[in-house]
């Protein structure tokens, strides 16, 4: 009997090849095979026969919606910078999203990166990514050669090993506390709708830190953050960082050093989750890409709690709506805006 | 060339007691950043209570971060107008105490050699150089990531070290390759190895996968401009993100750039680690950027290591060390790209 | 300047005292068309206010980026003041209301990795409130000072190499 994913995974084949075949998309956001266990190689396909390529499974950390934007523009006739939009319509991209994927689409829409229009979203419910950190992790120090995925289970073969580990148990963070792993976009359905998950606090983490004193959290995030590479994968790998120029590439004014300074490291970090306030939908890419290990996902979580908590909104949630900091309200909180100066001068 | 059997113990005693009077590093035994400062990320300072045991193939990130530090201070200056040498470009004292790496693998080891072709005569690479002990411990199996033999070394390669360490059978066979390598053990008291132990080894070497370059090879007679030409870099550039993970990890990567920082009037001039992965690598002073693409920054990465460098020194940049195979983000395996331009007509 | 009298004073007795004297050093990011004229009148109409800030003109508190905020504290400075028109005073109608809306979520960031609240503030000042400026610029003083001078986020450059 075939797997939840080889059932996906025949379904995206079929729906890809239909969609290149029929010219509805001249290419596919996929993935397909990686060349080692528990990686995939993220993939353009452009011609029905090379849809045999595509998978689906648990290892599918990377957020597919990063490639829409170019992948949009490579299918567009060439043209010069200065040159008129060519008339008609242009060719589509069909895109593999789920919860997340779709809700950065949504984003990517409301800041005109992607014509909507322009993108056939192929939506697939997520049943949470499988961490290859944490599995390499729980066997650390012994080589995994192969990993076989069942529905619930994960078989891990080494050279002289071979072991069942729990899947859930080993789903990444961001997957266990998602309250939303069905897409929010879908123009083809691929395998079945999945309901909304109940999580009565999809903050715990962010929680345990704040609970912390000021000094804690200070060593937490100087420990948290002192093996960073700056290789910037994680900027990288996020679909809401497409700025041609980032800021920590600006040499006057230097914003952020650029070395191993511990100073400059922690401000490129804070500043990157800055960037994505209101807009990150927890995708958790940043985390599974990092070299290191470290897990900056948390920096843009507590945005994301409190994006939630101050103005009521989450990424890609409120299509019509503006981003929740491209728009304000005239009773916004004044936690920071210092107004007792009248108080202080009554009270003398 | 002088021989000797350590158990467990003895290892790990001999190398605290280097550490004693000196600067001895070892790859992190956990994901987080040891106390010291001075040290890079992924290493740290031997400690007295942490046994050395090594998982199998190489330390998360290459020795280069000691020898090609991230960053290397250039040049500092002042630019407080109060003090009298104000915009003097100064060169800093360079720490030259001798520093101890153990525990890096025969793939690092041979990084350093193919390092210093291009970095002959960088000053501040040969004063890292010269300052710097390498300990290294063989490896007795290849992992899957690795393919060092396919590059010109082996996994029992002693190449580039000082002191190569084996462990065989529970014990450690230390093998003292160099006179730096015979101070620090003649330090101590060692039990020289048995001929039966020292041919066991010389037997394991060679059974051991070797050097075996003649496939790749094939690569440094091809045709330049038709492999640059080659349809599989358009494939290998749209999935490519473009980050630093593969060159920043990868010990035989040795681009930088020079910046100068300055605060509250204290300056120093600065070499990073760059990436022909970044925009900015190539990118003119006139807007102009010649790599502006995704794919010609990945093209270039490879054709750097399996072209432009061989036909420069003849010998390939790239030490199979298989870091950039586990670290990449969408699984662009340099295995596969070698196979794919031997397959280049 | 009072900060180099009083050490030249005190310099003879001890070295302690070096904290005893110090003085925060807060960057002050000013509107051109509100706060900057309210400091300005507070200047002209003479009310008093703690030497502390060193002020940074900006077209509009909507321009202060994030960027400039850490810049700041990367550079040493031990409190920001970001100050603009009132809401609703804005010159470009809303440059401020959409600083309101990102004070909260940086504030709260910098917090959260062990930034002791209160380094960095916010402020509403129009260009007739100088004695309002005064008492800002005074609170804000007295707030930094409380906290101690900044240890953290400040980029050192190590002469030694």
């Amino acid at each position: 009997m075939p797997t939840i994913n080889e059932k996906l995974t025949e379904e995206i084949r079929t729906q890809a090849k239909a969609l290149l075949a029929d010219g509805t998309v001249a290419a596919v956001i996929g993935y397909s095979r990686g060349s080692l266990p528990m990686t995939v190689k993220p993939t353009v396909v452009r011609a029905s026969e090379d849809c045999g390529k595509l998978v689906w499974n648990s290892f599918c950390v990377l957020n597919l919606a990063n490639y829409l934007p170019e992948v949009l523009k490579s299918v567009e006739p060439p043209r010069g910078p200065r040159d008129p939009k060519p008339e008609g319509p242009l060719a589509k991209v069909a895109v593999l999203a789920t919860g997340c994927w779709s809700r950065n689409i949504v984003v990517q829409t409301q800041e005109h990166q992607v014509d909507r229009d322009r993108v056939v979203v192929l939506g697939v419910a997520s049943r949470g990514m499988v961490s290859r950190r944490k599995v390499e992790e729980q066997f650390a120090g012994r080589e995994i050669l192969a990993v076989e995925e069942f529905d619930h289970d994960l078989v891990i073969k080494g050279a002289d090993f071979e072991e069942k580990i729990n899947r859930w148990s080993v789903v990444r963070d961001n997957c266990q506390t998602c309250t939303r792993p069905d897409p929010v976009l879908v123009d083809v359905r691929i395998g079945e709708p999945a309901s909304e998950r109940k999580n009565p606090n999809p903050f715990q983490q962010v929680d345990k830190i704040e609970e912390k004193s000021s000094d804690e959290r200070w060593a937490w995030f100087t420990s948290e953050f002192s093996t960073c590479i700056r290789c910037y994968a994680c900027r990288n790998a996020c679909p809401l960082c497409y700025c041609p120029t980032c800021f920590v590439d600006d040499a006057k004014p230097q914003w952020v050093g650029k070395s191993l300074d511990a100073v400059d490291t922690g401000l490129f970090h804070l500043l990157r989750a800055y960037h994505c306030a209101g807009r990150c939908t927890d995708c958790g890419a940043c985390e599974s890409v990092c070299p290191m290990g470290i897990n900056m996902r948390m920096l843009t979580k507590k945005l994301n709690k409190d994006v939630l908590n101050l103005y009521g909104m989450e990424a890609g949630m409120q299509p019509a709506s503006p981003l929740p900091l491209t728009t304000y309200a005239t009773d916004d909180p004044q936690k920071f805006i210092v107004t007792e100066a009248k108080a202080v001068k009554e009270g003398e | 060339m002088k021989v000797f059997r350590l158990s467990q113990t003895e290892l790990d005693n001999m190398v605290q007691g280097w550490s004693q009077n000196r600067r001895v590093y070892r790859p992190a035994a956990g994901r987080q950043q040891s106390t010291h400062a001075d040290c890079a990320p992924g290493w740290e300072r031997v400690a007295a209570s942490t046994p050395l045991t090594l998982p199998p193939g190489p330390s998360k990130t290459s020795v280069k971060t000691f020898l090609f530090p991230q960053p290397e201070t250039m040049q500092t200056y002042t630019l407080k107008s109060s003090d009298p040498d104000k915009g003097l470009m100064k060169e800093p004292q360079k720490a030259t105490e001798k520093q101890i790496i153990v525990g890096l693998r025969p793939c690092d080891a041979r990084s350093v050699k193919l390092n210093n072709l291009p970095f002959q005569e960088d000053p501040f690479y040969q004063v890292n150089l010269a300052r710097t002990v390498m300990v290294g411990f063989t490896c007795s199996a290849m992992c899957a990531t690795c393919f060092c033999d396919q590059m010109g070394g082996s996994p029992m390669g002693t190449e580039g070290l000082d002191i190569a360490i084996s462990q065989v059978d529970g014990s450690f066979i230390a093998e003292v390759l160099t006179p730096v390598g015979e101070e620090l053990t003649a330090e101590i008291r060692l039990t020289p190895a048995e001929d039966s132990e020292i041919n066991a080894l010389a037997e394991r070497r060679k059974n051991s996968p070797q050097a075996d370059f003649a496939k790749l090879d094939v690569l440094k007679g091809r045709d330049l401009n038709t492999l640059y030409k080659a349809a599989l870099w358009q494939t290998l550039g749209e999935s490519c993100i473009n980050c630093g993970a593969c060159t920043f990890n990868c010990p035989t990567c040795y681009c930088f750039d020079v910046q100068d920082e300055v605060v509250r009037g204290q300056g120093r001039r600065i070499r990073y680690w760059d990436s022909c992965m970044f925009p900015l690598y190539s990118l003119h002073t006139t807007g102009h950027n010649p790599r502006g693409q995704k794919m010609q920054r990945t093209r270039n990465r490879f054709m750097h290591k399996l072209k432009y460098f061989p036909e420069r020194y003849g010998l390939f940049s790239c030490v199979g060390c298989g870091r950039c195979v586990k670290d990449c983000p969408v699984n662009i395996d340099i295995r596969e790209v070698m196979s794919d331009l031997l397959a280049v007509e | 300047m009072s900060k180099t009298n009083k050490t030249s004073e005190t310099n003879m007795t001890s070295e302690t005292n070096e904290t005893d004297t110090w003085e925060p050093k807060i960057i002050a990011f000013l509107c051109t068309w509100c706060s900057y004229a309210g400091a300005d009148l507070a200047g002209v109409s003479r009310f008093q206010y703690p030497p502390n800030i060193r002020i940074v003109k900006v077209p509009c508190s909507g321009r202060v980026s994030e960027n400039m905020i850490l810049s700041a504290l990367k550079s040493g400075a031990d409190g920001i003041l970001v100050s603009g028109c009132h809401p609703g005073d804005c010159h470009f109608i809303s440059g401020n209301m959409f600083a309101r809306r990102r004070s909260p979520l940086l504030g709260n960031l910098l917090e959260f990795v062990g930034i002791e609240p209160g380094r960095v503030s916010f402020s509403w000042v129009s260009a007739s409130e100088g004695e309002q400026f005064a008492e800002i610029v005074k609170t804000v003083t007295e707030r930094v000072k409380a906290l101690g001078p900044a240890t953290r986020l400040i980029k050192k450059i190590d002469q030694a190499a």
